[in-house]
Order: C-alpha cells, then sequence, then structure tokens
C-alpha cells in the first residue's frame, strides 16, 4: 500500500510540474515564408542571307523568333587586288577599330537587320559581269546576347568565351 | 485493525492529494479555453491584444505575406485565430511578356514589419536555387549566379549557417509593434555568366563529329525563397536559443551572436 500512496504521490508531483514546463517552454512566435523567380531564355540563334549583284553583295542577317535579343557584326574579305566599301541605307553600320561593321541597333527575335551592301571596287575596264561568280567574297556575322549594366545600359561583350564545363560524348 | 484503519486514512488523504493535483492542472489547462469564453469582455479583450505575435514581409513597399495571431482584419478584432496571406515573391520583377536582362540590377528590397502586438526580434533565411521545368532543384546550377544583393547595415550574417544555396541574417535591433526593419536586401542581379555556360554533346558521324552546344542555363527557373521568423523579445537569449537553436546575447536591444 505505501508503494502505491508513493507512486500516487510521485504522479501527482510530476503532473503538476508538467503544468509548469509547460508555460516555460512556450515563447511566442511566428513566421512567414515565401518565394518566386522567374524563367531564363537563353541562346541567340540567327541567319545570314546574301545576293550578288553589280559587284555588290547585299547582305542581310535576321534573328530568328526564339532568339533572345543580340548585337551583331560583320566582315567581308576578297582578294588584295580589290578593294571593299560598305554602306548602308539608314547609317545604322559604322566600322570598328578591328575591320567589323557593327550593327547599331539590338536586334530582337524575328527581327530583320538593314542590309549591309558590300561593294567590289577596282573592277577591271573589261572584266565580264558573268565572271563576278569568280569574285571569291566571303563574309563572315556575329552575334552576342545583349547584356545590361546595373543601370540597365545595353551593351556587347565580343569578347566573351564560352564556359564549356561539361562535355557529353565523343569517345570512340 | 487499528494499523488497517491508519492505513485507509493515509490513503485517502493521498488519494485527495492527487485528486487536488489533477484538479490544479486541469484548471490550468483550461485557462485558455476560459479565457476565450470571455473574449466579449473589453477589458479582457485590450489585455489579449497585448499578446498578439504577427510579422509581414514586405517587398519593394508592398506587403507580400504576412502572419500574425490573434487578430482578423475584417472583423477587426481578436478571435483567437491566425491571419495569413501568402503572397508570391518577384511576382512584380517583370512586365507580362519582358524578357529578363541579364546583369540588370532589379529593385528588390525586401523588409519587415511587426505586425504583431509585442516587441520582437527577426531573422530571415534566404534560399536561392535553379529548378527544371518540373520544379525539380538542378544542384550543379550555381547559386551564386542568382545574386540577391544583402544591406547588412543592420542584419548580422550568420556564417555558420551560411552555405551556397542559404543565407540567415539576424536583424540587430527590436523590432517594436508596427514598426519597420530597415531593407536586407536592396536588388536582384542574374549574372551574365548564365549566357556564357554551356555544354558540348559530341556525336561521331563516320570519321566526322558534330558538336552541338546547349546553354546550361537555358529553359531552367531561378528561385529565391524568403523565410522570416519572428520571436517574442521577452526573454530572448532563452527563446532564442529554445526556437531557433541560436545562442544570442543582447545588450541593450541589441542583439548578437555568440
Amino acid at each position: 500500500m505505501k508503494k502505491i500512496n508513493g507512486l500516487l504521490a510521485a504522479a501527482a508531483v510530476m503532473l503538476v510540474l508538467s503544468a509548469a514546463i509547460g508555460s516555460a517552454w512556450g515563447y511566442f512566435t511566428t513566421f512567414v515564408e515565401v518565394r518566386g523567380g522567374h524563367t531564363l531564355k537563353l541562346g541567340s540563334r540567327t541567319e545570314i542571307d546574301e545576293e550578288f549583284s553589280d559587284w555588290t553583295k547585299r547582305v542581310s542577317i535576321s534573328s530568328k523568333p526564339d532568339s533572345v535579343p543580340v548585337y551583331i557584326r560583320a566582315k567581308a574579305f576578297c582578294g588584295s587586288e580589290y578593294q571593299l566599301t560598305y554602306s548602308d541605307k539608314n547609317k545604322k553600320w559604322t566600322e570598328g577599330e578591328d575591320g567589323y561593321y557593327y550593327y547599331s541597333d539590338i536586334l530582337y527575335g524575328g527581327q530583320t537587320a538593314d542590309e549591309l551592301l558590300v561593294k567590289i571596287e577596282n573592277i577591271p575596264a573589261d572584266a565580264d559581269v558573268k565572271d563576278s561568280d569568280n569574285f571569291n567574297v566571303v563574309v563572315i556575322y556575329e552575334s552576342t546576347p545583349v547584356l545590361y549594366d546595373k543601370d540597365g545600359q545595353p551593351y556587347a561583350d565580343w569578347d566573351a568565351e564560352l564556359e564549356t564545363g561539361n562535355v557529353e560524348g565523343g569517345s570512340n | 485493525m487499528k494499523g488497517t484503519r491508519r492505513r485507509g486514512k493515509s490513503q485517502t488523504v493521498t488519494i485527495v492529494i492527487f485528486v487536488l493535483a489533477v484538479g490544479l492542472l486541469l484548471f490550468s489547462s483550461i485557462g485558455g479555453a476560459r479565457a476565450a469564453l470571455n473574449y466579449y469582455s473589453d477589458v479582457y479583450e485590450s489585455m489579449a491584444q497585448t499578446q498578439d505575435i504577427g510579422v509581414t514581409l514586405i517587398e519593394n513597399g508592398i506587403e507580400i505575406s504576412n502572419r500574425d495571431y490573434y487578430y482578423n482584419r475584417e472583423k477587426e478584432r481578436a478571435d483567437g485565430t491566425w491571419d495569413e496571406n501568402a503572397g508570391t515573391l518577384l511576382a512584380g520583377m517583370l512586365k507580362e511578356g519582358e524578357e529578363l536582362k541579364l546583369g540588370y540590377k532589379y529593385a528588390e528590397e525586401l523588409k519587415v514589419r511587426n505586425s504583431g502586438t509585442i516587441p520582437q526580434y527577426v531573422r530571415v533565411s534566404i534560399y536561392k536555387y535553379w529548378v527544371d521545368q518540373e520544379g525539380k532543384k538542378l544542384q550543379e546550377l550555381s547559386p551564386d549566379l542568382i545574386g540577391l544583393e544583402l544591406d547588412t547595415r543592420d542584419w548580422i550574417l550568420d556564417a555558420g549557417a551560411a552555405t551556397k544555396e542559404r543565407t540567415v541574417l539576424y536583424y540587430s535591433k527590436e523590432l517594436s509593434p508596427d514598426s519597420e526593419s530597415t531593407p536586407f536586401t536592396d536588388g536582384l542581379v542574374i549574372d551574365a555568366k548564365v549566357a556564357n555556360s554551356v555544354t558540348q554533346k559530341v556525336e561521331k558521324e563516320g570519321a566526322h563529329q558534330n558538336i552541338t552546344t546547349v546553354y546550361d542555363y537555358d529553359g531552367v527557373r531561378f528561385i529565391v525563397d524568403v523565410k522570416v521568423d519572428a520571436i517574442q523579445n521577452h526573454n530572448i537569449e532563452d527563446a532564442a536559443w529554445s526556437e531557433w537553436g541560436r545562442r544570442v546575447t543582447v545588450n541593450n536591444g541589441t542583439l548578437s551572436l555568440k
């Protein structure tokens, strides 16, 4: 019987103590949690179209609808005995120090840049127009995604290099 | 016989004490319920208001999420429930159809308001990561390129809790009811490096190799997750240790990390 009395007394003490513990552990707290984000769209998708007539190459560069906005530049090469002159209707192509011609506007997805005209000078007077097919004028062009500084001013980073951290496949 | 009576008396006393203990316990536990029954009393209501705790996250001046105890905005009185409103972070960052500008610093000023009625201390946990179109976390993409710019003038960076993905900040000041903290972020910049990170897939085709370049960050989504914890100012050092698991000291209302 003494044992039962002891157990009952101990239980009573524990019950009372447990009530006190509860209040000691209860602190006022609250929290909020929110999240959000946006999807990135990357990758420039452009193409070039060239026509040749009257000793002039008409270069047209366009951006595909799913392309990110890009800046473009172009340059033409030919034999050293000829000279090339560049022009365009709205003066949007300007020569850079590196010989490239830079298009001033951002080319957004689905847009086409103003035609760049590359005229071949110093054509021999007796040259046959049919021979124009033999004039090897090569036009190269490049595009780079439009970047922004922290204030929102757009710029092109022509020196950016791709970081190929991963290479998949290629083994024999 | 006499001994049996004494034992019976002793047992009765013990049982009475036990019943009294149970009674005391029950009385204490129904205190809240009893108080709730009396909440129509103006006196009680004003007393209950002093026990409210609440916190609100403010993004660029707009309250986007809150969790306040005991205050119902529609009823404009305490009713024993939580008033919760959960918004979406960065929802106003881009206009409809606008593409994200790499490198541009978007305004992202985040701060905390004490929307309760008791003084409190707060901390924020910021998580940054990338997910694919199905929402699966992409561990291989760098959280560092999600540039959430911090303002730590009044916030303490918990270096011990920091990972590439997580940043934990403690507000060093006590936040009194209805007051706002200073901002803990002021801008968000997605690093232009995301445009240069690619994976090349090389496929052999006879004597030739076809190399396909895929942008690692094309089509993935960056996520910023912010959690704000608020805790009562009373007995703050013990409370922070108990509820946040963080040892802090408070001197003259200024919190510092141990």
